[in-house]
């Protein structure tokens, strides 16, 4: 019915609104209603509407929409689009392997205990550089650290298609080489076409339907 | 009895924390970056301050 954006607007609409009537009519603590009154609109009401707004925006900003809002990244957005199943990013976004919604933040958060956290620590530096900093190139954007197998093997561990694919049987320690991020996915010359921005010109987009 | 005094703080304290409410209504309605930064920069620490505010002047004479 609701959505949880709708309901923490309301929340945080009618905080204001009841915290707007306080400061309005303060003489109205004179009372005991007035104070309890002022209790729920000046501390619990703004401490609630405070988490879920916090919340909602951490929700947000994990959007695909809200990373691709960069001029810089619409490169990095047009490649998910790309009519070839060996761009990797391209592969998983139109097949559904990664939340469509969410699909910048699936591939590039750590699985960790503090993944999230660096995350977003990484996405207030983009801001930083984006607003204040020297914007680079999209073909000069570079990872921070080589992409790990760790979030591949998030979804892809166990997955029949990955433990029974030919490919990845070549020798006999493989499996545990790219287990162990000793073999990289990416940089092996298995599934080296990652977004490869530079190449799109020529690229076959695909259009969808939806 | 309340002072005038506190009912200064309480006025001051209403009026940053519904600010800081309102620039949180206006963020959450669009997601960019800028709106994110706004929220963190803007409506947190004004909502923060009307919160700090109100405790304030509850402790104080």
């Amino acid at each position: 019915m609701f959505s949880w954006t709708t309901i923490d607007l309301l929340l945080a609409g009618v905080a204001a609104l009841i915290a707007m009537l306080v400061a309005l009519h303060a003489d109205l603590t004179r009372a005991r209603g007035g104070k309890i009154l002022a209790f729920i609109a000046l501390f619990l009401l703004p401490v609630i509407a405070l988490g879920a707004g916090l919340s909602r925006q951490m929700e947000q900003s994990k959007s695909t929409q809200f990373c691709l809002s960069c001029h810089v990244m619409e490169d990095y957005g047009k490649s998910l689009f790309v009519d070839d199943k060996g761009y990797i990013p391209a592969a998983h976004y139109q097949n559904n392997r990664v939340p469509r919604e969410q699909a910048c933040y699936t591939c590039h958060s750590d699985y960790t205990m503090y993944g999230g956290v660096t995350a977003k620590l990484r996405g207030l530096r983009h801001v930083y550089i984006q607003y204040l900093g020297k914007i680079p190139k999209p073909e000069e954007i570079k990872l921070y650290s080589p992409f790990n197998n760790r979030e591949c093997l998030h979804c892809h561990n166990g997955a029949r298609s990955f433990t029974e694919a030919t490919p990845h049987h070549k020798t006999p320690d493989l499996l545990d080489k790219m287990m162990s991020n000793e073999k990289s996915c990416m940089s092996s010359k298995c599934h080296d076409t990652i977004h490869d921005v530079d190449t799109l010109a020529d690229a076959k987009i695909w259009k969808a339907e939806h | 009895m309340v002072s005038p005094q506190i009912e200064k703080r309480i006025r001051w304290s209403g009026l940053l924390v519904s600010s800081g409410l309102a620039v949180q209504v206006l963020t959450m309605a669009w997601s960019h970056p800028l709106s994110f930064m706004a929220f963190l920069v803007i409506g947190c620490p004004l909502m923060l301050a009307g919160v700090v505010l109100f405790l304030a002047s509850l402790v104080s004479k």
